[in-house]
């Protein structure tokens, strides 16, 4: 108990050094001159005004053409990263220390009106990850290097009713978003869960082409054609299809208002052959090796004065050819996640969340099933104009497999910080 | 695959080069307000308004800016001697009037709510819908309008042409020659030039004084630039865009709703969209919006809050807020705080009726 009161004492001192130090400042937020409450409920959860300007191509609704581009402004640069300390417990005792959780490095802005671009770049992180998996020496390393997201922007082709996304980008499928989700360290299980030999990734951000609009009211669609992901880097003559529709009652994005309902569906080929070579063009051309996955699912968010309830669920189902616990039928599960988020205070410098992940696979898979429950406590402790500084309490305990489940229980405090 | 991957593509290049040339094609048609005559945006923060660009056609000077107050004050340059630009443009109520929407000769009203003065050399465009390019054409609109002033150019120089005194100042300021609508405008527009907020509680701290704003108004400037979602439209230093907003603003006649700026580019997204007034001094002059339908500061925040009213042309900008009662109070505080402490502008005393040239 002394050492999580002199780490936390420890921990407030180095953000109220640092939050004096604080100068410079995301790249949208410093173009405008806002601070960061004008796109997020609080960082980085987009609010219904910034889910609009992403929809727009990182452009203010409805006034683009009065955008200055980046070869105007100054260099469109921003970093997040967080650091904490870490206890962990997987039933062998606890293991605690400080970590270095990951590093994310930012460009974005305007190239000339209703074409902008977001690039974001992951180095890679050799510190031990947050579990007290990684041993550090590099086999295991906190985050991959990795070109997260680099994509162009094309936007209001025909209106709002049609901008294209082109490169690697956060597809439309995911209709929660992981990546400005709260938690840290607690992702949505059934995004990653990889249960038979198909290896595709649905948190991942793919390669490919996205079309998306909106018809009012309050109706928008995507529609992208992706590589995928999976064992190899999947160059099969087939791209991945999918679709997502939602429909937000009332104002707003079912962000921070309005209430959204949303359907998705997703199609994709992978080599059933984990030893098949990288296909290409000059591989497997005709395909034969590859077999069909799909995932189908829905989400809500429904909103309510300051609290958001969000929820995802969608069916998985992977051809038997990567079915190895039972090769007669298909690999098919569920997952979900559910969370609700409150934000209080003046520009909601705190932020409570509670959420429940659940993955549910077939009755073969013994050791697949996951329930994950998850609470956090966040505290902004600026509101400055474009700078932030959290710190950022989350626990997660967390069960896997059906028959004596393996426990896990995660606790952090750490700092999250972006400019 | 390599055929369809080349026109794959193709079909991109394509969609981009369209963009390019659908945006490129709107630039040419662009309505008066473009990127030369209004900040593009960013950066736009807050701050101390700079010094007022007066155009090199109607220099200033201290006489000129003395006929034009005279002249602003001046009841006589309407069609029954009743209305002057202040009656409808009084310091007194923040250079606007008390509304709900403005009253002219013969007890008329008018659809919409005077526009402040007080700061409006730094709008781009004049008037709620813009299809004024600057305060001297401005000026010479109400003097003609039917239900303003209800004068005509003409009848309106004769007028003047028979008081001595102003006879003397004209030629003092403009030289020898008739008197001319565009001179009364010239000088109404210079002394409007000085109708502008250099203190204000805000602009002190903004300045650097970070005891001149309380607690509650520092946190009311975190909401307006943040959660509020307010600088989307009220930014930089004249807290406004000199854009046109759609803000779902009910029509008091639905049969016969006011177009806004659609009547000055018959541009079908501009329909029902208004200027955006500045927030220096908004507490002095209720009520708000273009047809003064809120009454005070903070119904017209709750309005804001529920995401303004229902339009199919509703800014996309327009989303509902999500604030907590301390937060609409602190905006209010913060709004406040942003009135000006000029006496220019706070406590210009209007020309006493006797005070007038004979």
């Amino acid at each position: 108990m002394k050492k999580i009161l002199s780490v936390t004492l420890g921990l407030v001192f180095v953000l109220l050094a640092f939050s004096q130090a604080a100068l410079a400042i995301p790249a949208f937020a410093r173009k405008y001159g806002y601070n960061c409450n004008n796109c997020h409920v609080a960082f980085p959860k987009l609010n219904d005004w910034g889910q609009r300007f992403r929809d727009n191509g990182y452009q203010t609704p409805g006034q683009a053409g009065y955008e200055k581009t980046v070869f105007e402004t100054g260099i469109p640069i921003a970093l997040r990263t967080n650091a904490g300390y870490s206890m962990y417990d997987g039933g062998e005792g606890m293991v605690s220390g400080f970590h270095l959780y990951n590093l994310d490095l930012l460009a974005a802005g305007v190239l000339h009106k209703n074409i902008s671009f977001l690039f974001v770049y992951t180095p890679r992180v050799d510190e031990p990850a947050a579990d007290f998996t990684g041993p550090g020496n590099g086999d295991n390393p906190a985050q991959l290097a990795a070109i997260e997201s680099a994509n162009v922007v094309f936007s209001n082709i025909i209106r709002d009713k049609l901008n294209l996304r082109v490169g690697r980008f956060e597809p439309g499928f995911q209709l929660l978003s992981s990546k400005r989700n709260y938690y840290i360290l607690q992702p949505f299980e059934f995004y990653g869960f990889v249960g038979s030999r198909n290896g595709f990734d649905f948190s991942a951000n793919h390669i490919g082409v996205e079309a998306t609009g909106r018809f009012k009211p309050g109706l928008k669609y995507a529609l992208g054609f992706i590589n995928g992901s999976g064992a190899n880097p999947d160059n099969n003559r087939f791209a991945d299809l999918y679709f997502a529709l939602s429909k937000t009652f009332g104002k707003g994005e079912g962000q921070s208002a309005g209430q959204r309902f949303g359907v998705f569906g997703y199609l994709g080929w992978q080599p059933a052959d984990p030893g098949a070579p990288i296909l290409s063009p000059l591989g497997d051309a005709a395909g034969l090796d590859n077999k069909t996955f799909y995932r189908l699912g829905g989400d809500i968010s429904l909103n309510w004065k300051t609290l958001n309830l969000q929820a995802m669920a969608f069916r998985g189902v992977d051809d038997m050819a990567f079915n190895d616990l039972d090769p007669t039928t298909d690999y098919a599960f569920w997952g979900g996640v559910a969370q609700l988020d409150c934000a209080c205070l003046a520009n909601n410098r705190l932020v409570g969340s509670l959420m429940y992940n659940w993955v549910r696979p077939p009755s073969a898979d013994s050791i697949g099933k996951i329930d994950a429950y998850s609470a956090l406590v966040r505290y902004y402790l600026g509101s400055w104009s474009a700078v932030n500084v959290a710190l950022h309490a989350e626990y997660t305990h967390r069960l896997v497999g059906s028959v004596l489940p393996f426990k896990e229980d995660l606790f952090t405090l750490l700092l999250d910080f972006d400019f | 695959m390599g055929r369809k991957f080349n026109l794959f593509v193709l079909c991109v290049c394509l969609l981009a080069a369209g963009s390019i040339a659908i945006s490129a094609s709107t630039d040419q048609k662009a309505p008066p307000l473009t990127r030369l005559n209004v900040q593009v945006l960013g950066p736009q923060r807050l701050g101390p308004l700079p010094p007022v660009i007066v155009p090199p056609g109607n220099p200033q000077s201290s006489a000129k800016i003395h006929l034009g107050k005279e002249l602003y004050f001046d009841a006589r340059l309407s069609a029954d001697g009743t209305v002057s630009c202040a009656t409808c443009h009084n310091p007194a109520l923040g250079w606007s009037d008390e509304g709900p929407t403005s009253k002219g000769i013969h007890g008329q009203l008018g659809g919409r709510r005077a526009p402040p003065v007080s700061n409006a050399a730094y709008a781009p465009l004049q008037f709620w819908d813009g299809r004024s390019p600057s305060l001297e054409d401005q000026a010479k609109g109400p003097i003609q309008n039917p239900i303003e002033m209800g004068n005509t150019h003409q009848a309106m120089i004769q007028t003047i042409d028979r008081i001595s005194g102003y006879i003397e100042e004209f030629r003092e300021v403009f030289g020898e020659g008739p008197i001319t609508v565009d001179q009364v405008a010239d000088a109404i527009a210079a002394f409007e030039r000085t109708v502008v907020t250099t203190d204000s509680k805000f602009d002190r701290y903004a300045r650097g004084d970070h005891q001149a704003l309380t607690a509650l108004e520092k946190e009311g400037l975190e909401i307006f630039n943040g959660k509020g979602h307010c600088t989307s439209c009220h930014w930089g230093p004249y807290f406004s865009d000199g854009r046109f907003h759609n803000l779902g603003v009910p029509a008091k006649d639905p049969k016969n709703p006011d177009k806004g700026r659609y009547d000055v580019t018959k541009d079908p997204r501009d329909m029902g969209a208004f200027k955006t007034p500045t927030v220096r001094d908004a507490a002095r002059r209720a009520p708000y919006l273009h047809d003064g339908s809120e009454k005070t500061l903070e119904s017209l925040i709750d309005f804001y809050d529920r995401g303004g009213g229902k339009d199919a042309n509703l800014d996309p900008l327009m989303v509902p807020l999500g604030l907590a009662k301390h937060e609409k109070t602190a905006l209010v505080a913060f709004i406040k705080a942003l009135d000006s402490l000029n006496p220019e502008v706070a406590d210009v005393k209007p020309i006493a009726p006797g005070d007038f040239h004979k």
